[in-house]
């Protein structure tokens, strides 16, 4: 890869074997004149992931421009890390998969190959092989599910945006592996003191903004405390029947972590994984918080065990509301 | 000692076990005869330690996880620590509809016809070879099909429920696997659908049952096509009529190209033809065994306490010609004599019995089979 393009995915192996080869020590990161501009970049990524949820660009003229945005990821990383926040660690994940995703929208056809090979993901023309694909693609959306592909002989027919929007999630997924299990140098906190205050003493703001009212569970419809108790027993619930539980307990305004507790029961509880479905259906990593289906939607998905009180209603929330009273 | 335990106790001297992949990090499960009690969390570090006990024990049902497990014989499901679990497609006479008053063979035949579309979607559609797959009469009213290849175990319950979406037609979007397109014709408008027989996926298969649906129509006498037209939901007399009329020999070469100007009751054909190439799994409420990573399977090989039928393996080529009636027995010959609760009329080994309540001399075979199914006592 050229520098140029080393700059555009700072995360990938050849980027690091890069940032290695020049030989540049932390101490020289955190304190030299020479990249108080990469320092300063680094602030920004973690910032505009944190408050905008993507990372922005910034043009890139010359080699020196892309030199200060390479070094300025393994600075983000340290100053993300050292926020100790899952949540925001998450977010910053995420937010420099969409910035590469929009870069790889233009890339030519054969450099999306060349990146997908990183990941594993095996390109055959234009088809991939529909393992790659269910571990990547956000199946919860229905255009993506695999029922609705075109799938032949193992392999599922996909364009070059879609694999590029594989390869954004391949992206957020390495990166926050990544972080969950690293340390920063102590002297990170000391030199970014401010900055990291900031955005924690923001996000906790943003934080308390969400908790809402007092949940009584005892005013839950059937079809919620059924699906509750599965969850807690940990027995599988349908997709369609997660949907329904957390688009419920979001509107009701219980938190992405109360509701990550009922589903920790389930055998292979991934919580990372967990979490980002809640998170994206409840609007804090997507543009669209869903809302909860009605009474026949449920009932068509087999997941409705009406009582009496459900006669009188024809939605889920309105029955709790009601009955809360 | 109970005659079934004892007859068990006698296959289990000489049992045709099949021991599953990783032997050693399943959990093996029990149920003995007088018993409802399941025992669990057993494991075994050799295969002679699992025929020990079956030996021993004569066991009324046997089972093993489908998940395997650093710790098999741990109690909870944390100690365990699951390391991964075969994909298996449990097909049961329970899971379809309109059983209830079919006899046990035509039952089976009915859960046959799901299990070849199974076979068919796992081979054509996700790839597998058909040495992949193993194929097991479950004992009793269905089949299991396991999915043997590396790749899949590790595989996540919602990774697996795409692919019981996929077999079931679950979440299947209508109008991407048929386009409906808007043609301007000189002064006015016509709406027509689009369909893609040559493609692969969902879009493709129903593409080419459409064809094959028109095919049929076509060729059918006049009122046999319409009844049959009726029996969609949705399309009565007029809407037959309108279909079959228009059926020229000329539309059915544009609908063989993928065009379908015939508009009116379209998407009621389709909805049934998804519904009867789709496989049956699981009835709407209750879970897919496929996407559960910790279920419990018979041990291929043992024998079904409420039959006394083997779990028998059958290759994919031998679907057609299996009779569990036949091929899954495991006793012999020998009279015996039993008491019958009712009147009996089935086919076992061949032979045809048609007997009275009451007392009466039958092969061992069968007797084991009646006694099992409690339709007699010794």
């Amino acid at each position: 890869m050229e520098l140029f393009e080393l700059a555009k995915y700072p995360f990938m192996k050849e980027a690091k074997e890069w940032v290695k080869n020049e030989k540049v020590s932390v101490e020289e990161i955190l304190f030299d004149e020479l990249y108080e501009r990469a320092r300063e970049r680094g602030v920004r990524r973690v910032r505009e992931a944190i408050e905008d949820g993507i990372v922005g660009e910034i043009p890139l003229v010359d080699e020196a421009d892309c030199i200060m945005e390479i070094f300025s990821y393994p600075v983000a990383r340290m100053i993300v890390i050292s926020i100790e926040n899952e949540y925001l660690l998450r977010r910053y994940a995420l937010a420099e998969a969409k910035k590469a995703y929009l870069h790889m929208k233009i890339e030519p056809f054969e450099f999306i190959k060349k990146l997908s090979e990183e990941f594993g993901i095996e390109i055959n023309g234009n088809e991939i092989h529909f393992l790659d694909y269910l571990k990547y693609a956000p199946t919860w959306d229905f255009k993506w599910k695999l029922v609705n592909r075109d799938l032949k002989n193992g392999y599922v027919k996909i364009e070059k945006n879609e694999i590029a929007r594989l390869i954004q999630e391949a992206i957020r997924k390495k990166i926050y592996d990544e972080l969950i299990y690293a340390f920063a140098p102590p002297e990170v906190k000391k030199v970014f003191k401010n900055e990291i205050m900031s955005i924690r003493s923001k996000f906790s703001f943003k934080n308390k903004e969400i908790k809402t009212g007092e949940i009584s569970h005892q005013y839950f419809p059937p079809c919620i405390k059924n699906l509750i108790n599965s969850a807690k027993a940990g027995l599988n619930i349908p997709h369609v029947g997660r949907f329904t539980l957390v688009t419920f307990l979001n509107s009701i305004g219980m938190d992405t972590e109360e509701i990550l507790k009922i589903f920790s029961s389930s055998p292979d509880f991934n919580s990372e994984k967990t979490r980002y479905q809640i998170e994206h259906i409840t609007g804090k990593i997507s543009a669209t918080i869903y809302s909860t289906p009605k009474c026949d939607t449920i009932r068509t998905w087999g997941l409705c065990y009406p009582d009496e009180f459900c006669k009188k209603v024809s939605h889920p929330l309105y029955y709790y509301r009601r009955r809360k009273k | 000692m109970n005659f079934l335990r004892k007859k068990f106790s006698s296959y289990y001297f000489h049992p045709k076990i099949e021991f599953p992949e990783r032997f050693d990090r399943r959990e093996y499960a029990f149920i003995f005869f007088n018993e409802d009690k399941m025992h669990r969390h057993i494991s075994f570090p050799s295969t002679i330690s699992l025929e020990t006990y079956l030996k021993m024990n004569a066991p009324a049902h046997a089972y093993y996880s489908s998940a395997y497990y650093r710790n098999p014989s741990a109690g909870t499901m944390k100690e365990k620590e699951w390391m991964g679990a075969d994909l298996i497609f449990d097909l049961d006479a329970d899971h379809l509809p309109d059983v209830e008053n079919l006899s046990y063979e035509e039952t089976l035949e009915k859960v046959k016809l799901e299990l070849k579309k199974l076979v068919s979607f796992l081979t054509e559609d996700f790839g597998f070879s058909k040495k992949d797959l193993k194929i097991y009469f479950s004992g009793s009213r269905g089949y299991h099909c396991h999915v043997i290849n590396k790749k899949v175990l590790s595989l996540d319950s919602q990774e697996r429920r795409e692919i019981v979406d996929y077999v079931t037609a679950t979440g299947i979007n209508l109008n991407g696997v048929m386009k409906e397109r808007s043609i301007y014709k000189e002064k006015f408008r016509d709406k027509t659908f689009e369909i893609y027989p040559m493609e692969g996926g969902w879009r493709g298969r129903i593409a080419r049952e459409i064809i094959k649906f028109f095919h049929e129509i076509k060729s059918m006498e006049r009122e046999e096509a319409l009844s049959k037209l009726m029996e969609i939901e949705g399309i009565g007399r007029r809407t037959a009529e309108e279909i079959y009329n228009a059926l020229t020999d000329e539309r059915i070469k544009r609908i063989e190209y993928g065009k379908i100007d015939q508009t009116t009751g379209f998407k009621r054909i389709a909805k049934p033809l998804i519904k009867k190439i789709a496989v049956s799994l699981h009835s709407e409420t209750d879970e897919p065994v496929t996407t559960d990573v910790k279920r419990l399977i018979r041990l291929p090989g043992s024998l079904h306490g409420k039959t006394g039928l083997r779990v028998t393996k059958l290759e994919i080529d031998e679907i057609e010609n299996f009779s569990p009636l036949r091929d899954a027995v495991v006793f012999g010959e020998k009279e015996i004599k039993i008491k019958l609760v009712k009147p009996i009329n089935t086919k076992m080994m061949e032979n045809e019995f048609n007997l009275e309540k009451g007392e009466t001399k039958v092969p061992e075979y069968l007797a084991v089979f009646l006694i099992a199914r409690k339709m007699a006592t010794l």
